[in-house]
């Protein structure tokens, strides 16, 4: 039963690109982006509890890296891109991680929050580098002779990377890493007297979500192929925490679902602007109120 | 810089720093009762502004009475969400309650955006923006009034908590909730009134800068800047709150002086980074024990 679903999962989204009209196979690429970012997101606030309001920042941060990188050294392979992109965001993630074990709940959120702000001033200011407001055109990915310059072509780039990305995380959640995770978010003290170093895999838990999410942004940087840095703004943070809050805090798969739907939502919206907020808004409320785990949970209860 | 210019640009950062005040007061407030912060506390106050001005517009009310207006339609407002949303999250993990909060937050902003509008709106105001001299020094009447006003908000919330039946609950219940309730009061009806108060308090502060920001639905922000100051003093210290608020008002107004002028709109978040690095239980905040 699993095992065919998955594969047709597979079937379909390999053969999206060939049934699909052009706009349709792009907002798929959106899903596999935004998907990995939940992804990252759900390994932080739903496996260790750390609240952020900042994956925008990283977001930016992975998508400025790999358009600046792909600029100045253009016969770098994407993979490569994807992965420096990924490692620098990492990278940040750390040097935000450490001093943030000592915050918690609230201040964490806040700080976070900050964080996302101060990196879209940045961009704005280092305007030498990124082109501030005037925005950043992304030259084409390449692998080796290859330019990637069709929907499709990105379409598969971001699905298989987004593949990889899924199999590592449900990966990392089922081995000591996953359930040392999850014993810290439901209570730090007691992982603490279990013998789990909660410093440790609050760390990790941030640097692995910062990769996750810088990768996503490279991606991101190469599916819309022009950056500026009011893109990334705190509420797209929001967005960001409506996925997993939707699919369900603590599961892999569930942040893909949320990705999808709020993916495809937020694209049906568009000529509803001051809607969505509201509909956004009303999906949190309900969900926390109504249905803790979100699909996850309800699909566990399911079967 | 003269020194009656600083005095100036010092006096009219006090003000701004008396709203920031209010607003860290009326989040310290929920947080003491409930342990929970309230991510809309700043759409709220939002929404009291926007009714205030609805009063004074379109039913022609004068302009204290719309202001009033305003106030107890906050209390209201937060009185409902507390009663349908808040209660029913209440066994819930803070962490729920946070979310939900924010929920809130875009729901109440994208609501008055269609209610009302989302562009900016001017906002009658009680006090002049022309300076004055006071002796040596200009001030803005404005800054005086919004100073004068705060404070005695203050003055009545410190009568409130030390002097009522209904303030000693409030503190009880922030000291120890079971303790609280085998004392008989009614924990419940303190989380709702605590709701209110801060709702009032918020309104209050959304009335009072509405006329110097304009109104629209982007002034729920200042609750950031509340944020910080109730971090700045220390969360869940009341005078803490009020110190930071009146702390980061005068930075954000010394800033531009001495440092790039488009710095001023991070000012509020460095401060934020800087204290939550160096010492996050803020300059009053006591460290608190966690229990499994």
């Amino acid at each position: 039963m699993r095992r065919t679903a998955l594969g047709l999962a597979a079937v379909a989204a390999l053969g999206w690109p060939l049934v699909a009209p052009k706009y349709l196979v792009f907002l798929g690429t959106l899903v596999a982006v935004n998907a990995i970012v939940a992804i990252g997101l759900n390994l932080l606030s739903g496996y260790t509890n750390q609240l952020s309001f900042g994956h925008a920042g990283f977001l930016a941060i992975g998508a400025y890296v790999a358009a600046l990188l792909t600029l100045h050294v253009p016969a770098l392979p994407v993979p490569l891109t994807l992965l420096v992109a990924g490692l620098a965001t990492a990278l940040v993630g750390l040097a935000l991680g450490i001093p943030c074990l000592r915050l918690e709940g609230l201040y964490l959120a806040m700080a976070t929050l900050a964080f996302g702000f101060v990196v879209t001033e940045a961009i704005t200011n280092l305007d030498w580098l990124t082109r501030g407001n005037d925005g950043l055109r992304v030259p084409l990915a390449r692998l080796g002779p290859w330019a990637l310059a069709t929907d499709a072509a990105r379409y598969y780039l971001a699905v298989a990377v987004a593949a990889a990305m899924i199999l590592a995380a449900l990966n990392v959640a089922a081995t000591r890493t996953g359930r040392a995770f999850l014993a810290i978010r439901t209570s730090e003290i007691a992982a603490q007297a279990s013998g789990i170093n909660a410093a440790a895999y609050k760390t990790i838990a941030f640097v692995l979500s910062a990769f996750y999410t810088g990768v996503a942004g490279g991606l991101f940087a190469f599916v819309v192929g022009f950056l500026s840095p009011d893109a990334f703004d705190v509420f797209l943070s929001v967005d960001f925490l409506v996925m997993i809050i939707l699919g369900g805090l603590g599961s892999v798969l569930g942040s893909v679902a949320g990705a999808a739907i709020v993916t495809v939502l937020n694209d049906s919206l568009a000529g509803f602007q001051a809607f969505r907020p509201l509909i956004f808004g009303a999906i949190m409320i309900i969900c926390m109120l109504f249905m803790p785990g979100g699909l996850a949970a309800m699909a566990r209860r399911k079967s | 810089m003269s020194g009656s210019a600083l005095a100036h640009v010092i006096v009219s950062g006090l003000a701004t720093g008396c709203i920031y005040g209010l607003v860290a007061l009326s989040l310290v407030i929920v947080y003491n009762a409930t342990r929970t912060v309230n991510f809309a506390q700043g759409e709220m106050l939002m929404v009291s502004a926007f009714v205030a001005w609805s009063a004074q517009h379109t039913a022609g009310l004068p302009l204290l009475a719309a202001l009033a207006c305003g106030v107890a339609a906050g209390g209201l407002l937060a009185l409902l969400v507390e009663r349908v949303i808040i209660r029913r999250a209440l066994s819930a993990t803070h962490w729920d309650v946070l979310i939900i909060t924010l929920g809130l937050s875009l729901v109440l902003r994208a609501a008055a955006g269609v209610v009302w509008t989302n562009e900016e709106l001017p906002f009658p105001a009680l006090f002049s923006n022309r300076p004055i001299a006071l002796g040596p020094v200009r001030v803005a009447p404005v800054s005086l009034g919004v100073i004068g006003a705060s404070l005695v908000l203050m003055l009545a919330l410190v009568a409130l908590f030390r002097a009522t039946r209904f303030g000693r609950a409030m503190r009880a219940v922030a000291q120890n909730q079971t303790a609280a309730r085998l004392m008989g009061i009614s924990v419940e009806r303190v989380y709702a009134g605590a709701w209110v108060l801060a709702a009032v308090v918020g309104a209050v502060a959304g009335v009072l800068i509405a006329p110097v920001t304009f109104l629209s639905t982007k002034m729920g922000l200042i609750a950031i800047n509340g944020f910080t100051a109730a971090v700045l003093g220390g969360f869940g210290s009341m005078p803490g709150a009020v110190v930071g608020g009146m702390l980061l008002g005068v930075i954000e107004n010394l800033a531009p002086l001495y440092l790039p002028t488009g710095i001023r709109y991070s000012v509020p978040f460095l401060v934020m980074i800087a204290i939550l690095l160096a010492r996050p239980r803020g300059l009053f905040g006591r460290v608190e024990r966690r229990k499994v």
